[in-house]
């Protein structure tokens, strides 16, 4: 049990490897393999959510620093350690990825008919990756759970995925590969530079954040090493022109795939800017900060339009990640506590509202095998359960007050206006895109007379399809309504970062005033 | 040098074999032992020849192995005159290659079967070519390091033809022959201009007189420096030298092709960085000779590089694939070339990368030489559909292997890419890292439509045939596995090692 608490991150991080592992070993006769292994995982992703819940009781919200350190030398000769830790920011991200785990392997017991052993295994081994680059404090070790979760989802969308699922896994893996592997580079000249600057090989990134590069123009190294990480983070978010995988990758991959890429793999992308891109070149921050929040602004233009025209109801949610993520960016890029605030927060609520329209249409996926929007109407009338708990999810889509999507975009615009008003007046428009796409496509999916036949038999939701989807309504009014409960333990981390990164705005906030959590609850 | 000063060069006390000299020159001496009892055995007419002389290989290589990890530790000792030198960098190598050597033999055992060669003469001139590596590594003088060559050559040159019905494998080892050969008269070409020069061939010698003569370094040195440079360039096969390369790795016995690319790359890189070092490539004394050929290597490793993994693209056998996948791996390596005389690190990132790409090259073909039907076909792409659901263990093998020559974590094949980049990019090479590191990128994409094919498309039915399966194909393959993965998840006494070995130098 000591070992247990002093290793609290270890356990989380390599629990679904180990289970993944034990799983695939036990020899189950033919007969009761599906149900077996159906049972394993989800009892596994449920022993990891609590974990993890031990995690959030642990960490205290008053210290600036990371918290459950651990730190072993790895491999001596080239400074690499095994260096976890996690603050208040990452912390959330962990809640959300142990907290979609069992949900999606949930909701995948009826969607999935073929090789259940290898596509449990592979959600497990998926699961131990993110974890695992969400509490890396090692350069190297970061970049190792960054590829290694690429393996598990390139199999999830190539061997389940739809029709062109193949093209979609390879385009996928190599947009990320393309990018990071530019990562990789900046990450050997840092490197190097610390062996300069400090005399000692290393890759953690306490010891790297001290390293002080040239940062004169866009050409000068620091710029240069920031746009290299910016491009691996950018296209993981993905950022406007770098988003062109997300569409084929969303709606070729199962729903457990889409459910994990939107919910905690594009998170991925802004955890990075968080965590690396921006404490380390905190001036080539500033040198780009025009360019991308531009390219934020246009994303979320773009993602909504875009969304408007799809035929596809899958499509439609996969552009409006272009356009929620878009927010992040500007957010993130705007450099003020508020905004910063709101673009973490963002990125939870993405996470889950985007993951439970994801659900919901694989729900609907599986009935009528078909995601064409024209091919349903009037579905109220036969899946009324459905059909609220599709309302629902998706005024959160929107932002609707009351919903947590609200307080993200609200406090995002709030901190945008202050430097870049026209900026955040444009983005403020595309909310109203947001609901015109959503809604409409609301109405033509649910409403109106049936006029299809086989819609007139659908099956409204069943027990396990309501155990599913009730956690993503309870946490989108929970979020919606408690936000300071969410808050509270990341203050503390935001204003480290905003320290490392340099706040832009003159007026500085020490924590997000009470005046402002109540604007944006009413 | 006239013959008198020759005859008092040479003094009987030097032919006489002392206890250190046998210890020195034991690895060496078990491998010729062993060829020497596998030709008695192979005469015999009583015995069942594959079998005896299959596992007297296996024994004597192992031998072999043994004795060059009790030298790891010692002190370099130099032997027959100072023709060979028994230090941790040949030991390191020559464990390298004879276990190349001896999973070839494993995964060769029940293939030769299979195509109906299995002739005891395979098994020998396996062991013959690994002696011919062993003296390349170890080789202090150019004329010892030109019979070394050619001992290993002419072996694998009688291996490439051994599908003899086959006009393929015919073809294969007629272009290999002739084009080989004129690389080895480059590099004897380039041998003897040297001597010309310097009027000895011993590498130290040369190395001597370039530091006290003023005008050793004359267009005449330079260009035959510069024509042995050729020949190991040849060898490892760069753009663009490179064209025997594709039509021998294919027309070889597939386990012969995983023998070459993984034996006689590191042999001719061994060989290399021996020769190179000596003469004083890297270190300040011939910065001259430097400035030449960094140019030269940079522009050589950049277009191997490309070369190698764009047409790797197109590719559809999966033989012919890895034999440009392999070229382009030759392109990161010269970078390791390049950057090793900069950095402090030295050739130490170069040797764990080579350890590592022969350990996945080797284990591919292992693989691949368990999948070939007869008359080796059944290896494009096409032919992998679903293999998955017909052999899972052999898939994910051959995915571990794929991704670690893609170099993805947590495979060996990664840790090598990072410490060679790491080092270039200390040696100042940022331009060549960045280009490396963008054609790794496209390889990604070869490397995964194998996986594709394996693990994402449905099985073709006509391809139903039974496949041997031994105990030798999973020992061989399952041994590249653990290695694999274990030096990719701790590969810290790897690299401590390839340390050590350079300091040695």
């Amino acid at each position: 049990m000591a070992w247990f608490n002093s290793h609290l991150l270890t356990n989380v991080v390599f629990f679904p490897l180990l289970w993944a592992g034990l799983g695939f070993l036990i020899p189950v006769g033919k007969q009761h393999e599906a149900g077996f292994i159906k049972f394993w995982t989800f009892v596994g992703t449920v022993i990891t959510f609590m974990f993890s819940v031990v995690l959030y009781i642990q960490f205290d919200p008053n210290v600036f620093e990371f918290q459950f350190i651990e730190f072993v030398p790895w491999i001596a000769e080239i400074g690499v350690s095994y260096h976890f830790g996690i603050d208040g920011i990452s912390l959330w991200l962990i809640l959300l990825t142990t907290f979609l785990s069992p949900i999606v392997i949930l909701s995948s017991f009826s969607a999935i008919g073929h090789r259940l052993r290898e596509y449990y295994f592979l959600l497990l081994v998926l699961e131990s990756g993110m974890l695992g680059a969400f509490v890396s404090l090692d350069l190297f070790l970061f970049y190792v759970f960054w590829e290694v979760m690429l393996v598990p989802m390139y199999f999830l969308i190539g061997i389940w995925g739809g029709k062109e699922r193949i093209y979609a896994a390879l385009k996928f893996f190599l947009f990320t590969v393309v990018g990071s592997l530019l990562m990789l580079v900046a990450i050997f000249y840092l490197a190097y530079l610390h062996k300069i600057q400090f005399g000692v090989y290393s890759t953690s990134i306490l010891d790297l954040y001290r390293v002080r590069t040239l940062a004169n123009g866009i050409l000068s190294p620091q710029a240069l090493l920031f746009l290299a990480f910016a491009l691996a983070f950018a296209v993981k978010v993905p950022m406007f022109p770098l988003h062109t995988w997300l569409p084929d990758a969303h709606v070729q991959a199962p729903t457990a795939g889409s459910v994990i890429l939107a919910g905690v793999l594009l998170k991925m992308g802004g955890y990075g800017f968080i965590r690396f891109a921006f404490p380390l070149f905190p001036e080539a921050v500033r040198i780009f900060q025009g360019a991308f929040l531009i390219l934020g602004t246009t994303a979320v233009l773009y993602g909504a339009w875009v969304s408007m025209v799809q035929p596809d109801i899958k499509k439609l949610v996969a552009y409006s990640s272009v356009s929620h993520m878009g927010f992040v960016i500007i957010g993130l890029f705007s450099l003020n506590s508020i905004s910063v605030t709101g673009s973490i927060y963002q990125m939870l609520n993405h996470g889950i509202s985007t993951g439970g329209l994801f659900l919901l249409v694989g729900i609907l996926y599986e009935r009528r095998h078909t995601r064409e929007i024209k091919d349903f109407g009037g579905i109220t009338r036969v899946m009324p359960l459905f059909s609220v708990a599709f309302m629902i999810t998706a005024l959160s889509s929107i932002a609707l007050p009351g919903t947590n999507g609200f307080i993200g975009e609200f406090l995002i615009l709030l901190g945008t206006w202050k430097e870049h008003s026209i900026l955040a007046g444009v983005s403020a428009l595309c909310v109203i895109f947001g609901a015109i796409y959503m809604l409409w496509a609301f109405q033509r999916m649910m409403f109106g007379p049936i006029k299809n036949k086989e819609n007139e038999t659908l099956k409204d939701l069943n027990f396990r399809e309501i155990v599913v989807i009730v956690p993503i309504i309870i946490c989108i009014f929970f979020m919606g309504i408690f936000p300071n409960f969410f808050f509270n333990k990341m203050n503390a981390s935001v204003q480290k970062f905003l320290s490392q990164a340099g706040e832009s705005s003159t007026i500085v906030y020490k924590s997000i005033p009470p005046q402002e959590v109540k604007r944006a609850q009413q | 040098m006239n013959m008198a000063n020759m005859m008092s060069f040479i003094k009987p006390e030097l032919l006489v074999f002392n206890d250190l000299i046998l210890k020195s020159s034991a690895p060496y001496l078990w491998v010729l032992l062993g060829i020497v009892f596998a030709i008695i055995l192979s005469v015999l007419n009583k015995i069942n020849k594959k079998w005896f002389v299959f596992i007297f290989m296996l024994i004597f290589a192992c031998l072999g192995v043994r004795s060059a990890f009790r030298l790891m530790n010692e002190p370099a000792v130099l032997l027959f005159n100072q023709m060979l030198i028994s230090d941790s960098f040949g030991s390191f190598f020559n464990i390298l290659f004879l276990g190349s050597a001896i999973i070839t033999a494993l995964s060769s055992f029940r293939y030769l079967d299979k195509q109906e060669i299995q002739h005891p003469e395979y098994y020998i001139l396996l062991l013959l070519s690994s002696l011919g590596m062993m003296l390349m590594a170890s080789a202090l003088d150019l004329i010892v390091l030109f019979i070394a060559l050619e001992i290993m050559s002419l072996a694998v040159y009688v291996l490439v033809g051994f599908r003899r019905h086959d006009r393929k494998s015919n073809e294969a080892a007629l272009k290999y022959f002739i084009l080989g050969s004129v690389a080895s008269v480059m590099f004897l070409y380039g041998a003897a201009l040297l001597y010309g020069v310097t009027a000895t061939t011993q590498i130290r010698e040369i190395l001597k007189h370039v530091q006290t003569s003023q005008g050793a370094m004359s267009p005449l040195f330079v260009v035959g420096v510069g024509l042995i440079l050729f020949g190991f360039l040849f060898k490892v096969a760069c753009v663009p030298l490179h064209m025997w390369m594709p039509d021998v790795y294919e027309g070889a016995p597939t386990p012969i092709t995983g023998f070459m690319t993984a034996g006689l790359k590191a042999a001719a890189f061994a060989a290399f960085i021996r020769v190179f070092t000596t003469l004083g490539y890297g270190t300040a004394l011939s910065a001259q000779l430097q400035n030449h050929f960094h140019d030269l290597l940079w522009v050589f490793a950049v277009a191997t590089m490309v070369v190698g993994n764009l047409v790797a693209l197109l590719q559809t056998n999966l033989k012919r694939m890895l034999a440009y996948s392999s070229i382009a791996h030759s392109g990161y390596l010269l970078v390791g070339i390049l950057s090793g005389c900069l950095n402090q690190e030295g050739y130490a990132p170069l040797l764990v990368y080579l350890m590592a790409y022969v350990v996945m090259n080797l284990g591919a073909f292992a693989v691949l030489s368990f999948l070939a039907s007869r008359d080796d076909t059944g290896l494009s792409l096409y032919d992998l559909s679903g293999l998955s659901k017909r052999h899972p263990v052999f898939s994910f093998c051959l995915a571990v292997f794929l991704f670690s020559m893609a170099g993805l974590p947590p495979t060996v094949g990664f840790v090598g890419k990072y410490w060679l980049f790491y080092s270039a990019v200390q040696a100042g090479e940022i331009s060549l890292v960045v280009i490396s590191v963008l054609c790794s990128a496209v390889s990604v994409y070869y490397y995964l439509r194998v996986l594709v094919y394996v693990y994402m498309q449905d099985e073709v039915s006509s391809f139903g045939e039974q496949r041997s399966l031994s105990i030798f194909y999973h020992f061989a393959v399952g041994l590249m596995v653990i290695c694999t993965l274990q030096w990719g998840l701790m590969p810290s006494s790897l690299l401590q090692i390839a340390k050590k070995v350079v300091m040695s130098f």
